[in-house]
């Protein structure tokens, strides 16, 4: 900690240095927040005026419906699918680009472009690439007629959200992963080269260990982003189809909130999806974070 | 080190290869399908070779659509989210640790975990915030019975209205409300030795002048690094800018460029002009990436510390 003798004392001025940001943060993220979890208590009605205390009804009503939990399922699905993917992957193409040979170059700056492309816009592009009339599987689907038929196969529509989930999700995990492996001592890989070590096996025994901080950060992130940023893909992609095999729970709540006028159930599915948010990231740190040694 | 390590180069250039392509495929496929009129994507179907009608369909975007004032609205929005979240992170990390404050652990956790929950999940009553910001006091005012008391007074309660919804303000406010940046301050400031304040008190330099003299000229790539963080996040924005504008002429270019394909499933939607108009909309912050990608990758890099 600083010794008092490095510190302003002054009494008014950082208040008023933090007021600002504070003050758009309370109105802007804990009043919601706090209204998510007021409304589930309460039926509101759509265009403002009464309110009424109804208890655990709200909940009961959401729990009960099989749409919400189908929903909840598929978004635990695409978290486990989409976000191991979206780590994976660049956790590969890290372990490339970090070796000295004549593509790392230009491959560290290409991989950080998708950063620039909203999830909206190459959700917009992928849905054409992979129109099933006039995209890339067009071909195929002449000979093979209904091998690719996103707009009626469940199953083609949710492979399409991954793809673009990983692709929109490389730079930052891609760039964490890559500082990761930067950071690593040169004298760990000569250590383990003069044990008989070769450039295969340091991957697995060297430099896979050393970057678990980072694995987990960019797991932990890509958790929540995947739960969270999956809505404009849905919109653009697919809208939530077909026959709902793609709505997961953050484009559920919008379509309950902003267009079926259900406040009070689109607010007590966002409480619970917050709880699991929030419970999700206490069990990674709680149990995954522990195990991880973070010294160098 | 000398060694063999033939094999594994292979397959890093190979890996490489295959990575690159997968993110400048649909990059490119976006361009040469852009640059093709609708008839012949209708007849031969997705266009390998780039064409002629690029700035045909460029044309279209221009003057059919209303992208050219939902660019410069994203402009707007992304600008000044990275320079209201730049100040407003500065000051708020430049209190938390350089004043003697008893809260500022408190203010520090309190800002932070702004992080944990995304905009996209708060969204629904988010819209009822902007709907009315002054709802929180007039909550506040009727709960503590405080409104009692002016009624009473006054003959009427107070109740006040502002709506921000479909205003500039109203789109950047919840995207400012966020705390990477002041987390990534304050680490940077932990990092400068803390001499360079002695030597300041001793040269008899106050809290505002140590900020503006010697802090900030000290802070200026952390500054760029959010800089260009927050203003890509901003023009990327989707959900938020979806609700929270309800004209066509308030929305950002990515909502836009998301209506401008049809609802309706059957017919095959004009995929070139559409294409044309994410090439448009991506233009700015892929050539802002290809610019500053030095600070932005150095962003990344600080604010996952």
């Amino acid at each position: 900690m600083r010794s008092d003798s490095s510190l302003f004392s002054n009494r008014w001025l950082p208040i008023l240095l933090v007021t600002p940001l504070m003050l758009l943060i309370v109105l802007f993220f804990y009043v919601p927040v706090f209204q998510a979890f007021y409304w589930s208590f309460f039926l509101e009605q759509p265009f403002g005026g009464s309110s009424e205390f109804v208890g655990l009804d709200n909940f009961r009503r959401v729990l009960s419906d099989p749409e919400f939990w189908k929903a909840g399922a598929r978004t635990i699905v695409f978290m486990l699918s989409a976000s191991s993917l979206a780590v994976a992957l660049p956790l590969i193409l890290a372990i490339a680009a970090d070796r000295k040979i004549r593509l790392s170059l230009p491959a560290r700056n290409v991989l950080v472009w998708p950063k620039g492309v909203a999830g909206a816009s190459i959700g917009v592009v992928f849905a054409f690439i992979f129109n099933p009339f006039v995209g890339l599987m067009a071909p195929l689907n002449q000979m093979f007629p209904g091998i690719w038929a996103p707009g009626i196969d469940g199953t083609d529509a949710f492979l399409t959200l991954v793809m673009a989930h990983v692709w929109s999700g490389i730079p930052f995990n891609f760039v964490i992963l890559l500082a990761g492996l930067r950071s690593i001592p040169h004298t760990m890989y000569q250590a383990a080269a003069m044990d008989g070590a070769g450039p295969w096996r340091r991957i697995l025994d060297v430099q896979l260990p050393l970057i678990m901080p980072q694995l987990f950060l960019t797991l932990v992130l890509e958790f929540t982003e995947s739960i969270t940023s999956a809505f404009a893909l849905i919109d653009t992609i697919t809208g939530g189809g077909p026959g709902g095999s793609t709505t997961l729970l953050v484009y559920k709540i919008y379509v309950d909130g902003f267009r079926g006028y259900d406040l009070s159930g689109a607010s007590t599915q966002t409480a619970i999806l917050m709880v699991f948010v929030l419970a999700l990231a206490a069990c990674q740190f709680a149990f995954i974070g522990r195990r991880i040694n973070y010294e160098r | 080190m000398i060694e063999n390590a033939r094999s594994i180069n292979i397959a890093a250039g190979l890996i490489l290869a295959i990575g690159m392509i997968y993110i400048i495929g649909p990059l490119y496929l976006t361009l040469s399908t852009a640059s093709q009129s609708f008839e012949d994507m209708l007849r031969n179907g997705l266009a390998w070779y780039p064409g002629d009608q690029l700035l045909v369909n460029m044309g279209k975007i221009f003057t059919e659509t209303r992208i050219p004032i939902q660019m410069f609205n994203s402009l707007i929005v992304a600008s000044s989210n990275a320079f209201a979240t730049c100040v407003l992170s500065l000051l708020s990390a430049y209190a938390i640790v350089y004043f003697r404050i008893r809260w500022a652990g408190v203010i520090f956790a309190l800002i932070l975990a702004t992080i944990m929950l995304p905009l996209d999940i708060r969204v629904i009553t988010t819209y009822q915030v902007a709907s009315n910001i002054f709802s929180p006091l007039n909550a506040v005012l009727d709960v503590t019975g405080l409104n009692l008391l002016i009624a009473s007074a006054f003959g009427a309660p107070v109740h006040l209205e502002l709506s921000v919804l479909n205003t500039h303000f109203g789109l950047v406010a919840p995207l400012v409300a966020h705390g990477t940046g002041t987390f990534l301050f304050r680490q940077f400031f932990l990092t400068l030795p803390k001499d360079l304040f002695k030597a300041a008190r001793m040269d008899g330099a106050g809290p505002i002048r140590f900020l503006f003299d010697i802090l900030l000229p000290l802070s200026r790539a952390s500054f760029a690094a959010l800089f260009v963080l927050t203003f890509l996040s901003g023009w990327t924005q989707y959900l938020w800018p979806l609700v929270g504008a309800s004209t066509p002429d308030m929305q950002t270019a990515v909502v836009g460029l998301a209506r401008l394909v049809p609802d309706a499933d059957g017919q095959v939607p004009d995929f070139p002009m559409i294409m044309a108009g994410a090439v448009l909309v991506s233009l700015v912050p892929l050539s802002m990436i290809a610019l500053l990608q030095r600070y932005l990758v150095q962003g990344l890099v600080l604010s996952e510390k």
